[in-house]
């Protein structure tokens, strides 16, 4: 019902809005007389209708205000660098925060180790098509987009973008950006060799693409060929979708594209980049700045949506980042966000350097480096460096526990691939001291995922039901009647892994199991994983995302998941509980949204009983490290939804 | 003599640049994967989903779909035919430009460096001799012990820490934060001192040590030697003494070793240029390997390398002007 309701509101405001366009054409030919000022005088009307059914807020817009760094720029008016329906933002929900109206002015300044990539950043930039208020996928609101539509059939998606929305460099956003993106780059077999599996019904990389139509200037639709109830799901944060997949800067690219300019003329900026003669490709790709590159240097210059663009690189060590003059979000008042006009990114060589900067207050806004392991020095010393350290929630989980379903060894296999081995794995690990220890209580026993009961007598019941007889040192024997060792092979992708594994040492030694850890090199960690070699680990993932339904299948089992994902072609096959496990994470793509939680709940069941990894802990809260002058910051929810709001942070002064 | 010595040299450079070469390109390659593995590795770390699909396009971006024999071919063609060391992965700048953006400053950091430590080792090592077994001497072996024992980046991190509880400033990098990229000024200047200061003492205390040691040994055994007592006996000044003859030949080892100054200056020091945070070549270095960005590391190496042959040259030819017993064609005929 919601969704015919939606169709007449959005019909109506179609209307509305050319009657707007035509009545407000000729005054907007002339550029405004008077223009220093930096209130603009009310151009808008059709702000209240809101067709939106989703939209949070519906305030009465009536003029549109600018940061005074954009003054003397000689821009056009504010009004008419913003969308004629500009989006009102809304990426943290209410119940988290009670929004204010921030001040205009300030420099961001972050930290990162990475060269060209810094994480915070990269998230505060994301711009995806549908949002979802606090990054939780309970709801999905548009954000680029002005609407969107679904059909009762789950088939076809029809999306509506903003008029008038414009790139940074002033060029309309149109959908001749989303036709370049899709005939021009995914279809492109140079650019994009395999379409990607998300435009896929069901998000199956083995299910046929989708089929793009294109309505008029604003309007495209996308039609499967089978139910792909979760598609706005997955458009909205899974993976930190952006807008780059569907949505190109036509006009710029085109130059760099053999369908557009001959090859004749590429062939000299080919041969400037070092590039062998013919290779336009590798010139388009390095033009092309897709969401993840927006911090890369390269993107000077490239037309973006995103709050800030990238200004410059400085002597390797910072990038600097300006306002976007024409980015297409307001707050309630009518200020055209963000508040902030600056952000710089640092690069430093070293995790300690990290946590000086934050101690000596260099740093205003650190998510991505900030570890509970550093929360004494945090505290010590947050009135010196002018700094708070939030505890917000984490958005990924704690590290887990997993053991290889899929090794071939074949004595392992028989007792890993036990449940009741698994459970009483489960049984004996006292999550109580491991959050203590670890996260200095700042975590919960899991409900949700695992079952968290400590029972170290039916633990030992269980191993002995199995067979798994003592031996004379302590320790169980496996099939082969030789001493069993879970071996781990880990690497530091977390501070807490390494002691993880410590405390596992001595509390399975209670149920005579054997443990051994070793640390190996990233590299050789993520090579040994893909080629199903490793026996266990330990690592996070992003679960609690539900919609980015890539959790850890891929540490419990790579060889099953790989036959699932490449439809028989590679890997093993998994036996049947693991095959209906599989089916159900396709399922959670195919149904309608407001039949998620069904499956969602199915998930969760089959996990709790099946055990499929040995779950630590719930809720595990991480610090955010934020200036203490930012407003419209908050603690509640996750770190990383502040992280994703960032154009609504401000200097309080 | 000389310039046939020299051009022989330089004619056996080749074939040793060339097996470098190889050498350098293989065991970069040699960690499994590529750059890619460790950069799409990065990004899914932060959550961002990178699809086979993905991949493939980053593969033939960076032209890592080629087999290795070619990546090399291709890589040693445009060194040598047009002075193109490739293009840095990881920056996405040519390799050139990299490294020269922080050539200055670690050379002059490395010059520095270097200055301090002669200008303190050598005379303390002269003295400690001449005036063996007392105060000072102790005073001095022990404290360039000490030096040499606790590692570099364990003095420098406790050196930032110390001096950020009790004084509370941060030194986070060569310039505060509201320095970096901003045109030289004075206060620019003042702001880098200190900074520079405390990374100049902390890479050279560990090479003092050695140095004072080595020196005071070599100024032992001559000091002990005939022609010391006859020049004392005949009236020769003590100062003119010491200076001219002992450690002329306590300087020798020194001066045949200094050709490897020139490699070194440029590579800087790594471990305590990390712990500091400065804009050197070291941390560049290291971040290359261990992302395998081929042709930045590859190209660096390739430098050092013929660096070090020149430097070994110079130090050949140094050595037959300074020390008079050494000629070219073996022993003294």
């Amino acid at each position: 019902m919601s969704k015919k309701l939606t169709w007449i509101l959005g019909a109506v405001a179609l209307v509305a809005l050319v009657l707007v366009i035509v009545l407000f054409a000729v005054p907007r030919a002339e550029p405004a007389v008077e223009e220093p000022v930096v209130e603009d005088p009310a151009v808008e009307e059709p702000v209240v209708e809101e067709p939106e059914v989703e939209e949070p807020e519906e305030p009465e817009v009536v003029e549109f205000r600018q940061s005074p760094f954009l003054d003397g720029r000689g821009l056009s008016p504010v009004a008419e660098r913003l969308p004629r329906v500009p989006k009102i933002a809304n990426e943290l929900p209410e119940e988290h925060l009670e929004k204010e109206v921030g001040t205009y002015g300030g420099t961001l300044r972050l930290v990162t180790m990475n060269i060209d990539w810094d994480a915070d950043l990269f998230v505060a930039m994301n711009e995806p098509l549908i949002n979802s208020p606090g990054v939780r996928g309970e709801e999905f609101t548009p954000n680029i987009l002005y609407s969107f539509d679904v059909s009762p059939d789950q088939k076809q998606f029809t999306f509506t973008l903003r008029e008038g929305m414009r790139w940074s460099d002033g060029e309309l956003v149109t959908t001749e950006d989303v036709r370049f993106a899709v005939e021009h780059m995914l279809k492109n077999t140079y650019i994009t060799p395999t379409f990607p599996g998300w435009l896929r019904a069901g998000a199956d990389p083995n299910k046929a693409p989708g089929v793009f139509e294109f309505l008029d200037d604003y309007t495209f639709s996308i039609t499967f060929d089978e139910p792909y109830g979760g598609f706005l799901a997955v458009m909205s944060v899974q993976g930190w979708r952006g807008n780059d997949a569907l949505l190109r800067p036509a006009h710029y690219l085109k130059q760099y594209h053999i369908d557009f300019t001959p090859l004749e003329d590429l062939e000299p900026m080919i041969a400037e980049e070092g590039f062998e003669p013919g290779e336009w490709h590798r010139l388009f790709m390095l033009r092309d700045i897709n969401n993840w590159e927006l911090g890369n240097r390269l993107a000077v210059g490239f037309p973006s949506l995103s709050p800030w663009i990238m200004v410059e690189a400085v002597e390797g060590v910072k990038t600097v980042f300006e306002r976007n003059p024409y980015y297409f979000k307001v707050d309630a008042a009518g200020n055209q966000l963000p508040y902030i006009d600056r952000v710089e990114s640092h690069l430093v060589e070293d995790m300690e350097m990290i946590l000086m900067r934050i101690l000596g207050g260099e740093v205003d806004f650190n998510r991505e480096d900030a570890t509970m392991v550093n929360m004494p020095l945090y505290r010590e010393n947050e009135q010196r460096g002018g700094f708070r350290a939030l505890l917000s929630e984490m958005h990924v989980t704690p590290t887990h526990v997993f053991l290889n379903l899929s090794n071939t060894d074949e004595n392992w296999r028989q007792i890993v691939q036990d449940v009741r081995f698994r459970r009483a794995l489960s049984l004996a690990m006292d999550r109580e001291e491991i959050i203590d220890t670890l996260y200095f209580g700042h975590a919960v026993l899991p409900t949700v995922w695992a079952d968290p009961t400590f029972d170290i007598e039916e633990a030992n019941r269980l191993l002995d039901e199995m067979g798994m007889t003592v031996g004379n040192d302590g320790y169980r024997l496996g099939p082969d009647g030789e001493r069993f060792t879970i071996p781990f092979e880990i690497t530091e992708h977390a501070p807490d892994m390494v002691p993880l594994s410590e405390l596992l040492v001595e509390m399975w030694k209670e149920i005579g199991i054997h443990v051994d850890v070793r640390t190996i090199d990233t590299t050789l960690w993520g090579t040994k994983n893909t080629a199903n070699e490793l026996f266990a680990t330990i690592m996070w993932q992003h679960g609690p995302m539900w919609p980015n339904v890539h959790w850890d299948q891929n540490f419990w089992a790579p060889s099953w998941y790989l036959w699932h994902t490449t439809g028989g072609t590679q890997g093993e096959e998994p036996p049947a509980e693991v095959q209906e496990f599989y089916n159900l994470l396709s399922e959670i793509f195919v149904v309608p949204i407001d039949q998620h939680e069904q499956v969602w709940n199915q998930i969760q069941q089959s996990r709790r009983d099946n055990v499929w990894a040995i779950i630590t802990a719930e809720e595990v809260k991480q610090p955010l490290i934020v200036n203490a002058r930012l407003g419209n910051v908050t603690e509640q929810g996750w770190a990383i939804a502040v992280n994703f709001s960032a154009e609504q942070l401000f200097f309080r002064d | 003599m000389l310039l046939g010595f020299i051009l022989k040299r330089i004619i056996q450079l080749l074939p040793l640049l060339f097996a470098v070469s190889i050498i350098i390109f293989t065991v970069i390659q040699l960690p499994p994967g590529d750059y890619l593995t460790t950069y799409i590795q990065a990004l899914e770390l932060s959550g961002i989903e990178v699809d086979a699909a993905m991949v493939q396009t980053l593969t033939r971006e960076y032209g890592l779909d080629r087999p290795a024999h070619e990546q090399y071919f291709i890589w040693m063609r445009n060194i040598l035919f047009e002075g193109d060391f490739g293009r840095s992965f990881q920056w996405n700048q040519p390799v050139t430009e990299v490294i020269g953006e922080r050539l200055m400053m670690t050379i002059i950091i490395s010059f520095v460096s270097l200055i301090v430590v002669w200008v303190i080792a050598i005379p303390i090592g002269i003295y400690s001799a001449i005036r063996q077994h007392s105060l000072f001497d102790y005073v001095f072996s022990f404290i360039g012990f000490i030096g040499m024992t606790v590692p570099g980046f364990l003095i420098a991190l406790v050196s930032i820490y110390l001096i950020f509880v009790t004084t509370g400033v941060a030194f986070t990098g060569l310039f505060s934060t509201e320095f970096i990229g901003a045109p030289w000024s004075w206060a620019k200047f003042i702001d880098m001192l200190p900074r520079a200061g405390l990374a100049i003492f902390i890479i050279g205390m560990a090479g003092t040590a050695g140095l004072i040691r080595q020196m005071r040994a070599l100024m032992l055994d001559e000091l002990r030697k005939q022609y010391v007592v006859t020049a004392r006996a005949k009236g020769v000044a003590e100062n003119k003494l010491i200076l001219k003859y002992p450690v002329r030949i306590a300087i020798n080892p020194m001066i045949s070793t200094i050709g490897w100054l020139l490699p070194s200056l440029i590579s800087g020091e790594a471990l305590v240029s990390i712990i500091l945070n400065l804009p050197t070549m070291g941390p560049l270095m290291l971040r290359s390997l261990l992302a395998q960005d081929m042709f930045l590391a590859g190209s660096f190496l390739l430098i050092v390398s013929v660096l070090t042959v020149v430097g070994t040259l110079i130090s050949d030819i140094l050595l037959t002007v300074v020390d008079p017993r050494i000629r070219f064609g073996g022993v003294a005929s």
